[in-house]
């Protein structure tokens, strides 16, 4: 039995309690924090045990929260982002109903560190009974003394209150999202060497953390960074990893397991391998914003350096699967949708490029395909990494991959004239219904 | 200061500079949509990518988002960024509509531009096109939203750089859609920049649409008239016709905008109605006939009644050419000196204007956009001069406190304190305001004559609210580094003006450096301003003309109708004169009404040169040959090949030809028929040596002295600080952003704009008078009776009733009293400057 983190005190019926959550030490980081550790010291903590962002892009935490030294005072805000909106990704909510205090201890530790004042926990509109969740466990935080004014009798005061966003995936990205908090249209913005970290909510500076990474924090700071690191079973790895597995396999659900867990073991055996009849194709490694994997390099740890040194992202690890029956190409199509939806119509390669991209496919899927429009889906793809922010190059991904491992499939749409699997897809009659829209 | 290295080529540049900017000073125009230098960058479009060799950026990198930085090597046409600078125009192609043929941005459309150097021309996106509806946004800006191509421009510039929120941008990813929630007139007075900033189509000029190619126009640069503020344009004009402006840039007056009213006023030179015939008597006449008859009965008149029997009446809106001409000819004919306003308050208030603004004080608009403090008082600056609105909102933005004192409900598209107070105790609120500000900052820099005038000032007004306001305004003031005054003229009476200079230079000595701006009454009020020395102000020449020691008049370019308080009076007494003369290029109703008639020429004919409020002299070029437009002249079908001799080509001699004419036959000569007017000047005209140089630089040429040589800081000032008697009103008639100013509301989009004319009161004194909002009231305005509609706010100063100067009063002077409902309210008639705001009493 691997050591769990985040699914301590999973209950899989219900949300542990506040009671269940203390008899198992919740909490206990906090005071411990309040009364050992000052702010910089949590966050040399958390520096030291390799924890790296949850929601996608890997960014060092610790390295994050030590460049709030030196910001300005006044008031600093912590925002955990729920938005969880990339397809596939589940993990949050999951943590949220499984734990939510964990998260809430994990956030007031956050604040702690970096000094914040007020916290605003950003949760995607159809969570709506975890919000409800979330803040019925604010009140128990806040009566219990983990909340208000002079947390634990300490002089250290600090609040949470939810906020639903309107809606759409671009609100997930951090300087998107804090414009969403303040009213503005939720497009990403960069101001050349100013980070959010410095201007971030009404110019002041802001955290924006994902809910996952948050919730690591108390056993960084209650069991020790090294403890922490040591759980991973690869090197480059720290602590353990919510994999969402999604798709042509038996058991589909979240599962906590240590960073550098193997792709195969994590399908085989978590997931219970391949449903009767299915044979292991590719997948999505880490969300909708991730190459396809195919089966020759599924034996790769997961975790984010050993998936980048193959050409591959960990994204948010939601391990999507594809059998020997699905078209990728009208796979690809189904995820371009998405993304050509959820585009905040920013900048062009963004906004006019995936459309552009998604009809090369649609015509190459109805046979109507030229040669010609694989060197362009390349060319544009490749092209995608001079967008304004992370959307459209992640939207790339899934063509990029299409086009490096399965081209031989994309050619023989052409060379028929037609989808070969459009005939074999046996219980796929929903797929086959999305790539033709 | 980064040096660096683009295509090659070596460049130093201020620290903070782009990329993109540093390349255009090279001469590298690297393409671009989103980018405009007075937005700021956004890094939208990606259309400016270039390739970073070397240096602390590397790789494709948008040369809008990156600052200049020593070490970089920069390449404009390295292979992979022109790849992807031609992808990028691909993609915005594919949508985009083929309709090039018909679209009034063809031609100067910079989409049209980059697609053509960029080389795409195959289109290879076989999908449909995703269209738009498109909406009515009102009668100056057509929208067609099929040609979009999402850079944002026009939202960044309507809602931030403006300040205006009915516009914006709805919806995402493709499907993105820049206008209203609905149909409707846009709301903010700089929607014609829209036009100018968008890339595309999308807005083009809608009176204008159809009409002509712009690069078919007759462009020349202009001045805008239609304040005092001298915006610079570009007015273009086909077959005769003055079809459309544009902004030209101009980074001391105007920067890169204009306002709707400079840029759609130009209608009235193409009026149908425009009088182009001369008249003799009511008869048509020749114009040298009716000229050389004008010539003989001045000098009848001189010889039967004397010189001084002759007057002259200019305006602020003649170009300096004429006012010196008038100036010349008054003189050497022995006339009486010229007068230029018919209104005796303007004529003060320019004159204290001209006398105390020197280059010590005077602010331009881009000095108020770096203000941290603007304290604005008898402004309401949207209405009075727009672009100064706009101005403000610049500082407004980089966090500039803003205070506003004024009697109206002044509503300007920013956060600001507005101070109510009254007219007659506007000097007396600035200077408690000033007095406080000094005070707290501190008198050790001043000197015995600073301080005793300091002491002199009024500490506190009757209003306790007013009091209390004033106090905290005069702590932000205090506060400040760059304060600036703006001071208007158009309500004020010339004791705002000079108070306005003093409490300038008593915040200077104070170490603050503080600055000064004041608006004045017309396009060329400060050209008035110098020109007037020596001359009494027209309500006295009425008097004179009533008594019959003025038996002539000769009007330039101006309609006392327009705006003298009393119709009926200056009808009797123009009835008076033995001769009448008028030479104007607008159907005015001093025209109609005159013995003798000359048709005028307009700016985009004669040019001609402008002084602005900030005494900067101007030039606007003729921008065609004159004549009536062809379109009036054709009969509707298509105008000839060949124009001349075509039906109208008959050109309107300037004022200025037409008064060099008339000192010909009147046998008083200048050196040649066609002198320079600056050979002309009056030799106490300050800057005259400056001026041999005709036309001056583009951006224009400082005319004020260094140091002004009136005398300031010398009287104590004895100001009111009590409002008017109980039960009394004080009746304000106020400048519209649209539909009030003299030239612009012959424009008919403008009009529209302009709403019908209300009449505004506070609620206290509407319950008093027992008239409710929204009532309709009858006021006798010169002899005719006028409705108006009654809007109650308590967001205006107590006892004043405003009204607007509108062209629906028949662009007629309002005589007060009035019939209010119930309350007969009785003005006061036969005072020697009823111009004046008069306090009225309710019987």
């Amino acid at each position: 039995m691997t050591e769990k983190v985040l699914f301590l005190n999973q209950k899989f019926d219900r949300p542990a309690t506040l009671e269940e959550y203390r008899e198992n030490g919740g909490y206990g980081a906090l005071a411990l924090a309040l009364e050992k550790y000052a702010p910089g010291q949590v966050c040399d903590l958390v520096a030291e045990s390799g924890l790296r962002g949850r929601g996608g892009a890997g960014f060092p935490t610790g390295r994050k929260w030590l460049s709030f030294a030196g910001r300005k005072q006044g008031p600093r805000y912590v925002v955990p982002n729920t938005d969880e909106m990339e397809p596939g990704t589940f993990k949050d909510r999951v943590l949220v109903n499984c734990d939510p205090h964990l998260v809430l201890e994990g956030i007031i530790l956050a604040a702690y560190a970096i000094q914040a004042d007020q916290g605003i926990f950003f949760i995607r509109p159809s969570y709506e009974q975890d919000a409800q969740l979330i803040e019925g466990e604010l009140n128990r935080a806040r009566e219990a003394g983990y909340l208000g004014k002079n947390i634990l009798g300490s002089d250290f005061s600090f609040d949470i209150e939810v906020h639903r966003s309107a809606g759409r995936y671009i609100c997930g990205e951090a300087s998107a999202q804090v414009r969403a908090i303040q009213g503005y249209r939720p497009n990403p913005r960069k101001m050349p060497g100013l980070h959010l970290t410095e201007r971030g909510l009404w110019d002041q500076p802001t955290l924006v953390n994902n809910a996952e990474t948050l919730a690591c924090i108390p056993a960084i700071v209650s069991r020790g960074p090294q403890w922490f690191k040591k759980i991973a079973r690869t090197p480059s790895g720290a602590g353990t990893k919510l994999f969402c597995v999604s798709g042509r396999v038996v058991r589909p659900g979240c599962y906590e397991l240590p960073m550098g867990t193997p792709l195969r073991e994590i399908i085989e055996q978590e997931a219970g391998g391949m449903l009767p009849g299915s044979e292991f194709k590719a997948c999505l490694p880490g969300g909708a914003s991730t190459r396809f994997l195919p089966k020759k390099q599924w034996e790769v740890p997961m975790d984010f350096e050993s998936l980048k040194k193959i050409g591959h992202q960990l994204g948010t690890s939601s391990i999507i699967v594809f059998d020997h029956n699905t078209c990728l190409v009208a796979a690809t199509i189904n995820l371009l949708n998405f993304f050509v939806r959820e585009s905040c119509g920013w900048c062009t390669p963004c906004r006019d490029g995936l459309p552009f991209m998604r009809h090369l496919l649609l015509e190459i899927e109805h046979g109507r395909g030229k040669e010609e429009y694989i060197p362009m889906l390349r060319s544009m793809a490749g092209q995608m990494r001079h967008a304004y922010c992370a959307f459209a190059p992640g939207a790339a991904e899934p063509v990029l991959g299409l086009l490096e491992y399965f081209e031989d499939e994309v050619r023989e749409h052409l060379s028929r004239g037609k989808c070969p699997c459009r005939f074999s897809d046996a219980g796929g009659g929903f797929r086959r219904k999305q790539c033709l829209t | 200061m980064p040096y660096l290295i683009i295509d090659n080529r070596h460049i130093q540049v201020p620290r903070g500079t782009t990329v993109i900017d540093a390349a255009e000073r090279l001469g590298i125009m690297i393409p671009r949509f989103c980018y405009l230098k007075v937005l700021g960058a956004v890094g939208a479009c990606r259309m400016c990518a270039v390739m970073f060799e070397a240096g602390p950026v590397k790789g494709l990198q948008m040369s809008c988002m990156v600052q200049a930085a020593d070490g970089m090597r920069v390449s404009t046409t390295h292979p992979e960024a022109v790849a992807f600078r031609r992808q990028i125009i691909e993609w915005l192609m594919i949508n985009h509509p083929h309709d090039c043929p018909v679209c009034d941005e063809g031609g100067h459309c910079l989409l049209q531009d980059e697609t053509i150097s960029g080389g795409h021309s195959r289109r290879r996106y076989t999908g449909a096109k995703r269209t738009y509806p498109d909406q009515d946004l009102g009668p100056l800006v057509q929208h067609e939203m099929n040609r979009c191509i999402q850079c944002y421009r026009c939202v960044r510039f309507y809602q931030e750089y403006a300040g205006y929120r009915d516009l914006g941008v709805m919806g995402i990813a493709s499907r993105i859609y820049y206008g209203r929630f609905s149909d409707g007139a846009l709301e903010s007075p700089f929607s014609g920049n829209l036009i100018d900033i968008c890339p595309t189509g999308v807005y083009t000029d809608r009176p204008s649409r159809f009409l002509a190619r712009r690069w078919d126009l007759q462009r020349a640069d202009s001045i805008c008239l239609h304040c005092s503020l001298g915006c610079n344009t570009v007015a273009g004009a086909h077959y005769r016709a003055v079809i459309r402006q544009e902004s030209r840039e101009n980074v001391r007056v105007n920067g890169s905008f204009i306002c709707d009213r400079g840029r759609y006023g130009h209608a009235y030179a193409n009026l149908a109605e425009r009088p182009r015939q001369s008249r003799l008597d009511g008869e048509p006449a020749g114009w040298r006939e009716a000229a050389r008859e004008a010539a003989a009965r001045l000098k009848r008149i001189a010889a039967a009644a004397g010189h001084s029997a002759i007057a002259v009446l200019g305006s602020a809106r003649n170009s300096l050419e004429t006012q010196i001409m008038l100036r010349y000819l008054s003189h050497h004919a022995q006339w009486r000196p010229p007068r230029f306003f018919v209104n005796g308050s303007e004529a003060r208030s320019t004159a204290a204007v001209v006398a105390r603004l020197d280059s010590r004080l005077a602010a331009g608009l881009p000095d108020l956009e770096e203000a941290d403090f603007l304290l604005a008082v008898g402004v309401d600056p949207v209405n009075d001069a727009p672009m100064l609105a706009l101005a403000m909102r610049q500082a407004a933005r980089k966090g500039a406190k803003i205070v506003v004192l004024d009697p109206r409900p002044v509503e300007l598209p920013f956060a600001f304190d507005l101070l109510s107070a009254g007219l007659g105790d506007l000097p007396a609120a600035l200077a408690v305001l000033v007095k406080t500000a000094v005070s707290q900052a501190g008198t050790d820099g001043c000197e015995a004559q600073e301080k005793a005038f300091l002491a002199a000032l009024p500490g506190r007004v009757p209003d306790e609210k007013l009091q209390g306001q004033l106090g905290q305004a005069g702590g932000w003031l205090a506060a400040s580094r760059r304060p600036a005054i703006i001071c208007g003229s158009a309500i004020a009476g010339p004791e705002l003006a000079g108070l306005a200079a003093d409490l300038a230079l008593l915040l200077q000595t104070g170490k603050t450096p503080s600055r000064l701006f004041y608006l004045l009454p017309g396009p060329n009020a400060f050209g008035a301003g110098l020109l007037q020395r020596g001359s009494r102000y027209f309500p006295s020449l009425l008097q004179d003309i009533e008594k019959g020691g003025v038996r002539a008049l000769l009007v330039v370019e101006n309609d006392p109708f327009f705006r003298y308080p009393d119709q009926d009076r200056l009808h009797s007494a123009l009835g008076k004169l033995e001769l009448l003369m008028v030479l104007d290029y607008l159907p005015s109703r001093a025209a109609r009404a005159a013995h003798i008639f000359l048709p005028g020429a307009t700016v985009f004919e004669a040019g001609g040169s402008f002084i602005n409020n900030c005494g900067l002299l101007q030039y606007a070029a003729p921008v065609h040959e004159g004549g009536i437009p062809l379109a009036q002249v054709s009969g509707g079908s298509h105008p000839p090949r060949a124009h001349a001799p075509a039906p109208g080509s008959e050109k309107c001699p300037s004022a200025y030809e037409a008064l060099l004419f008339l000192a010909n036959e009147l046998a008083i000569r200048p050196p040649t028929m066609d002198a320079s007017p600056w050979s002309l000047l009056p030799e106490d005209f300050p800057g005259q040596a400056e001026l041999l140089a005709h036309p001056y630089p583009t951006d224009g040429l400082q005319l004020l002295p260094r140091l002004s040589e009136a005398e300031s800081l010398q009287t104590p000032v004895n100001l009111p600080t009590s409002g008017p008697a109980a039960g009394a009103l004080t009746v304000l008639r106020v400048e519209q952003t649209f539909g009030s100013e003299e030239l612009s509301c012959y424009a008919e989009p403008l009009r529209q704009l302009a709403g019908p004319p209300l009449a505004l009161l506070h609620g206290a004194d509407a319950d008093r008078a027992g008239v409710r909002d929204g009532e309709q009231l009858c006021f006798e305005i010169g002899g005719e009776k006028v409705e108006l509609a009654l809007q109650v706010t308590n967001r205006m100063a107590p006892g004043q009733l405003i009204i607007p100067h509108h062209y629906a009063l028949g662009r007629a002077a309002c005589r007060l009293p009035a019939v209010v409902a119930q309350a007969e309210l009785r003005g006061l008639t036969g005072q020697d400057s009823p111009d004046l705001p008069q306090a009225i009493t309710e019987s």
